[in-house]
């Protein structure tokens, strides 16, 4: 977890095998709509859609290492002002985009500016008092629907979404990439986790840099937000501002890796797997709140780095058969 | 002028059990730096089991009150291992794991209430239930008095514990510095099991009047979570006397906001307030908070 970026990449290897795997990958999530049924289409644009949200999540919660628990209401924000904004204010879908990021990232810099600026336990707590907070007023006015919600213009094109899903999920990988991974920007937010008062001793305007990094963590999941409500076409109070959105983007993160940059990919990856498949046993159940807690749980307890930090604790990668078995057998004694 | 005084002590007698809430959560913090999420799936448990208690045993539920106090003291005794594992260690951050390990536990908590017990709303009646105090123009609902009169007898309990016995001492200079504490012989460890457990019980105790006084439902307790988060925002992190002017406030504004404007802006009304606190006075309002 604690890795910096640069060491994680060993330099011995080459990049070209890379590229091709990349390069590969691009293509098949490209024809994948030509190629599968709509069920199929319909997940993996879930699963796109919740890889985007952990990772934007990642930003503030993983490389920041700033908990916002109320990163659902950011996703609600959009799903709303989207709706608003195409049903009584007539605007096209893409505006209703634009402007549901814009708004979340001021918001979240409205709300990271006071307290960013004290400990990580009250930007957690107002964070998630805001979602809740935002929740009841998403209930309670009219413009919204109330409890009732709200429908948009309906627009039954899932390759469409799952192409705007791909392109949104696509950006908020590379924006991190680029601007987490490799530029003076990331190393700026590793030194405030590691060490807050040294990173501000070098130089480093923390607290500027913290609201930089909440409101770009909070863009995405505005327009990622719209996309849904738009994909969904019906949306209420507890679809798009539940707790259980901000629950699945910490597990989903925590599962994969906080702080790393293919952690939450692996994480949406599996959680939608796993939940996909408990629902098609149990449909719509409450048991899924169970697990998501037990997993929160478990994760922190046993394996704080997560499923990236197992794999880079070995030395080796667990995939080679014969370090497999040499760790195996370092565990394993009979 | 009768509405308003009626609101004002309504508010005022709220308080008084969100304060029992208030001063375990703050200690918690203070002493383990620990923001315990599930606060508010304590105080949900504690209205579930005296409901069951009630529906298995009868008699009246304030009875149980000193039973669901040891249940939950034990409850807490037996989860606090786990915290302590969650912040310490070689995680390179213990007080995110801390954070992150309460709010799964609260997830897990709520989901197992909401699949056990489903979204039925349910209700203890005691009693005081349905029976007043009358006091000149305004008259006061026996039950809200008895829970007053609970939050003041327990939170004085518990000061005259922190403030006057040898372990209460041990408590308070664990929450000034561990380090130091540990240094002159202070078992923090078992002073955070003691503070964790504690907390637990006076909030599970304060769960059955909030139960009795209100309705009992698996999710009522993100509203007690936001509760503890004011009280102790306003009145400073880990500042213990801070909480009893911050609860009082928070049953004042919670009143005011229900009668003069509408319940459904409650929420919005403390996001306020907690937001512009952070502002001006980060530490408190009595600028006394860690």
């Amino acid at each position: 977890m604690t890795t910096p970026a640069a060491e994680v990449q060993s330099p011995a290897r080459s990049a070209a095998p890379r590229l091709t795997l990349g390069a590969l990958l691009a293509a098949a999530l490209l024809l994948l709509p030509f190629t599968v049924s709509s069920f199929w289409i319909r997940i993996a644009t879930e699963v796109l859609l919740w890889a985007g949200l952990a990772q934007s999540w990642n930003i503030i919660g993983g490389y920041t290492g700033y908990l916002s628990f109320g990163h659902g209401a950011f996703f609600g924000l959009g799903a709303y002002v989207t709706g608003i904004g195409m049903t009584v204010l007539g605007w096209p879908f893409a505006a209703g985009l634009v402007v549901s990021g814009v708004l979340a990232a001021a918001l979240a810099a409205a709300i990271g500016y006071p307290t960013l600026r004290l400990r990580g336990a009250y930007f957690a707590i107002a964070t998630w008092a805001f979602g809740e907070m935002l929740r009841q007023v998403a209930t309670v006015l009219e413009v919204t629907g109330g409890a009732f919600g709200m429908r948009l213009p309906a627009f039954l094109n899932l390759p469409f979404f799952y192409y705007v899903t791909l392109g949104t999920s696509a950006l908020v990988y590379l924006t991190t990439y680029l601007l987490l991974e490799r530029s003076p920007f990331g190393y700026k937010l590793l030194a405030i986790r590691e060490h807050e008062e040294a990173a501000e001793m070098v130089g480093v305007n923390t607290v500027a840099v913290k609201v930089n990094a909440f409101a770009l963590s909070a863009f995405f999941p505005g327009v990622l937000g719209g996309i849904y409500a738009y994909w969904l076409t019906y949306i209420h109070p507890d679809s798009v501002l539940g707790g259980i959105i901000t629950d699945l983007m910490v597990v989903m993160v925590f599962l994969g890796g906080m702080g790393t940059f293919w952690g939450p990919l692996l994480g949406a990856f599996l959680v939608q797997l796993v939940s996909r498949s408990l629902w098609l046993v149990w449909g719509e159940s409450t048991l899924y709140l169970v697990i998501i807690g037990a997993a929160i749980c478990v994760v922190v307890l046993f394996m704080p780095g997560g499923i990236v930090g197992l794999l880079e604790g070995r030395r080796a990668p667990l995939l080679a058969p014969r370090a497999a078995w040499r760790w195996w057998r370092e565990r394993v004694r009979w | 002028m009768e509405l308003f005084l009626q609101t004002l002590i309504d508010g005022a007698l709220i308080g008084g059990l969100i304060i029992v809430v208030g001063v375990g959560f703050s200690l918690c913090f203070g002493v383990m730096h620990i923001v315990d999420f599930a606060v508010g799936e304590w105080v949900m448990l504690g209205a579930y089991t005296a409901y069951w208690l009630v529906r298995y045993l009868g008699q009246d539920p304030m009875i149980y009150l000193p039973l669901i106090f040891a249940l939950f003291f034990a409850a807490g005794w037996l989860i606090y291992p786990l915290i302590y594992r969650a912040v310490s260690g070689r995680r390179h951050h213990p007080a995110l794991m801390g954070l992150v390990f309460t709010f799964g536990l609260s997830t897990l908590a709520k989901g197992g209430a909401l699949s056990a017990w489903g979204y039925h709303v349910r209700s203890v009646s005691t009693w005081l239930s349905g029976q007043s105090v009358s006091l000149g123009v305004t008259t006061l609902p026996a039950l809200r008095l008895a829970g007053f009169v609970f939050g003041v007898l327990t939170t004085v309990l518990f000061m005259i514990f922190l403030y006057g016995t040898r372990l209460g001492v041990s408590i308070r200079a664990t929450a000034q510095d561990r380090e130091t504490a540990a240094l002159l012989g202070v078992d923090v460890r078992r002073v955070g099991a003691l503070v964790y457990a504690t907390y637990a019980g006076l909030t599970g105790m304060t769960g059955v009047l909030i139960g009795a006084l209100f309705s009992i439902h698996a999710a009522m307790g993100a509203k007690y979570v936001i509760f503890a988060f004011f009280v102790v925002v306003l009145a400073g992190m880990g500042y213990v006397p801070g909480v009893i002017v911050a609860g009082l406030l928070l049953g004042l504004i919670q009143s005011f906001v229900g009668v003069y404007i509408s319940g459904r802006y409650t929420l919005f009304a403390l996001f306020l307030l907690m937001y512009v606190s952070l502002l001006v006075a980060p530490r408190g309002i009595l600028r006394r908070g860690l």
